[in-house]
């Protein structure tokens, strides 16, 4: 399949010629045409209503920033606003830590070992994000499974909070983000040619430096992939918050909910929406200074 | 060529996708909107299917309610839902912009024979069910001693514990705190609600906030938050099934929710027929307090309800009796939105 796009020439364009360069900028061959059905259902249901939402924002109850304005005045919003990039982020931290050993593991592990690994991953994965949550309540809440064995056997006398706090929103999170992290990272690392690590080793390297400065920097592309999955996923978070966190541990996801059920904001909601969506962007354009996103992601290793 | 053929076969989706969306009614069918779960199955088999049988009409359900669809049906003229469960304070607002049906004659009629509270009606609405927001405390952690009023479950050296709260502004929990702080139930109205804030401040680092009624029951029943503000029927139904709770009615709140018909419905009629076959059918009113746990509309259901499960009943004497007030929803239809910014403002504190 090719999408063929006119070559500039390098010549001014007359207005003459113009026509046909746009006519040759939307030739399409054959193959070109299985692109369409995809097309058509991402603009209607994802290009006009996030058109639709940013209008929204600018429109609804009266045109102009108005909505805008109010996130800013009350500082409560701006806080939920910080909150919710603190979590993603410390959850993107967690599963990286998490998630890299485990990949690693999976690489190096006999063919038994490897499939037991992999079914751990996946089965939670398979799992409704609801079902999980709700099975972590069980497991955290002050007269849950974990607190109620931890004093059976005296190693507290008081039930140890997790939920409804940070922590166990990030417990929660984590637990569900790490298959997206684990999973890209297994599949870079599974190419990563081992002979590579040896050669390193071969031409005098530590084995630890032959993993820091050869494994490592291949399996990039991996990571990249996992912490941008995991980290834009984890902006948008809502049922495990919601249900595994307090009051203090709002995140946008339940606010924007909030002013659509409930107070019927619909204008409010949008412009939140809109300011999550800026918001991630600049920091993945900061990000993306920092290290080449799309060759982390596209570069095969 | 191609380029055209492409946005003749993309108008042609569009045109398509948008067309699949228009909705209607047919003439002989209802569609019924409620909270959903077992309490919607039971209000559906107690008082829907029955009149759908005898008056020819099939009954289509949906839920949960959402507030955000039924203003974009009304306001798009795309009305799906002929009957919705609402909570009051949205029924009065709804009612007064123009959103909802007013209800004719024959529905008032129906009602005031039915002897509903009049307090419990706006222009648009009818109540459907009662139920009241009580004391539900846990019998292993509380045996005998378990508080009787709000002053008692704002308490917690006396009765310590965490304490469960809707988060919720009309979840009675303003009201909860002017009684404990010692407002006459005659004067709650309009609410105090620095004095709350400041009653409420004295055990926030105590209060567990639930969003559902399984959440409310879970709380209880686990310990983890042996006394909680409920909804009644939640807890009566949990302790039939062998749960360690119980309800407590000392200054119980009383609350309801309404049936309304969004503006523009085309069946609308067939609502209406319902609403007064409701209001004169206390018969099934009762099978639904016994089906769902909730209290019915009308007082005339509470004497066909089997005695064992009276005491229980919202709307019944036994629970009147010992209530503080009525929740008044016209005053939180008309601040509802002010003190729900200003209630998670302070949650998030």
């Amino acid at each position: 399949m090719s999408l063929t796009k006119s070559v500039s020439t390098g010549r001014s364009v007359r207005p003459r010629a113009r026509s046909s360069r746009l006519r040759a900028y939307l030739r399409v061959d054959g193959w070109g045409l299985l692109i369409l059905p995809l097309l058509v259902f991402l603009v209607v249901i994802f290009v006009v209503p996030l058109g639709m939402l940013i209008a929204k924002s600018f429109t609804d109850p009266t045109v102009g920033l108005d909505n805008y304005r109010e996130i800013f005045a009350e500082s409560l919003y701006l806080k939920i606003l910080t909150n919710t990039f603190v979590i993603a982020l410390s959850v993107t931290a967690v599963t990286l830590l998490l998630a890299y050993p485990y990949a690693y593991l999976m690489t190096i592990a006999t063919p038994m070992w490897r499939t037991v690994l992999l079914l751990l991953v996946l089965v939670p994965f398979w799992t409704s994000v609801l079902v999980r949550s709700f099975a972590l309540v069980l497991l955290l809440r002050d007269t849950g499974v974990l607190n109620t064995i931890a004093q059976d056997v005296g190693l507290i006398s008081e039930p140890f909070p997790i939920m409804r706090s940070m922590k166990g929103v990030i417990f929660g999170m984590v637990q569900v983000a790490l298959p997206f992290a684990v999973l890209p990272m297994y599949a870079t690392m599974r190419n990563i040619d081992t002979r590579l690590t040896k050669a390193a080793q071969g031409l005098g390297d530590r084995p630890s430096g032959a993993f820091w400065r050869v494994f490592v920097p291949l399996s990039m592309p991996g990571v990249a992939a996992g912490l941008l999955l995991t980290f834009i996923q984890a902006l948008g978070y809502y049922i495990t918050p919601a249900m595994l966190g307090g009051p203090k541990n709002t995140m946008i996801g339940e606010l924007i909910v909030q002013q659509v059920s409930t107070v019927l904001q619909f204008g409010f909601a949008a412009a939140l929406a809109v300011l999550l969506l800026g918001t991630t962007f600049v920091l993945l354009a900061i990000a993306g200074r920092f290290m080449n996103l799309e060759r982390m992601l596209m570069g095969r290793s | 060529m191609r380029t055209k053929a492409i946005s003749l076969v993309s108008t042609a989706a569009l045109v398509l996708s948008v067309a699949a969306c228009g909705g209607g009614e047919d003439s002989d069918s209802l569609t019924v909107t409620m909270w959903g779960g077992q309490a919607q199955d039971a209000h559906v088999k107690s008082y829907f299917t029955p009149w759908g049988k005898q008056a020819d009409v099939s009954i289509r359900q949906d839920s949960p309610t959402d507030y955000a669809k039924l203003d974009a049906q009304v306001k798009s003229g795309k009305v799906s839902w002929g009957l919705a469960e609402v909570e009051p304070n949205y029924a009065k607002s709804a009612c007064d912009a123009g959103k909802l049906e007013k209800l004719p004659e024959r529905v008032i009629e129906a009602a005031q024979k039915a002897e509903i509270d009049p307090a419990q009606m706006n222009d648009c609405a009818i109540p459907i069910l009662q139920y009241t927001f009580s004391i539900a405390y846990n019998t292993d952690t509380f045996g005998d001693a378990h508080p009787t009023t709000w002053a008692e479950f704002f308490d917690t050296e006396a009765f310590p514990g965490k304490r469960g709260f809707w988060k919720y502004v009309t979840g009675g929990i303003f009201e909860a705190a002017l009684l404990a702080d010692g407002v006459a139930p005659e004067d709650l109205y309009p609410l105090d609600l620095d004095r709350a804030f400041k009653k409420l401040d004295t055990i926030k680092d105590d209060i567990v906030w639930y969003d559902t009624g399984d959440q409310q029951v879970q709380l209880v029943a686990s310990g983890e938050a042996p006394l909680v503000q409920a909804w009644n029927g939640r807890i009566t139904q949990a302790a039939k099934a062998g749960e360690p709770v119980a309800n407590e009615y000392g200054e119980n709140l009383i609350s309801y929710d309404q049936i309304v018909t969004p503006k523009g419905y085309d069946n609308v009629e067939l609502a209406q027929d319902w609403m007064v076959w409701f209001l004169e059918n206390p018969e099934a009113q009762a099978d639904d307090v016994v089906a769902s746990g909730y209290g019915p509309a009308s007082p005339q259901a509470v004497d066909l309800v089997p005695e064992d499960i009276r005491p229980d009943v919202a709307g019944g004497a036994a629970v009147n009796d010992q209530s503080a007030a009525l929740i008044d929803y016209n005053y939180w239809a008309e601040h509802y939105d002010e003190v729900t910014k200003r209630f998670n403002t302070w949650i998030a504190q």
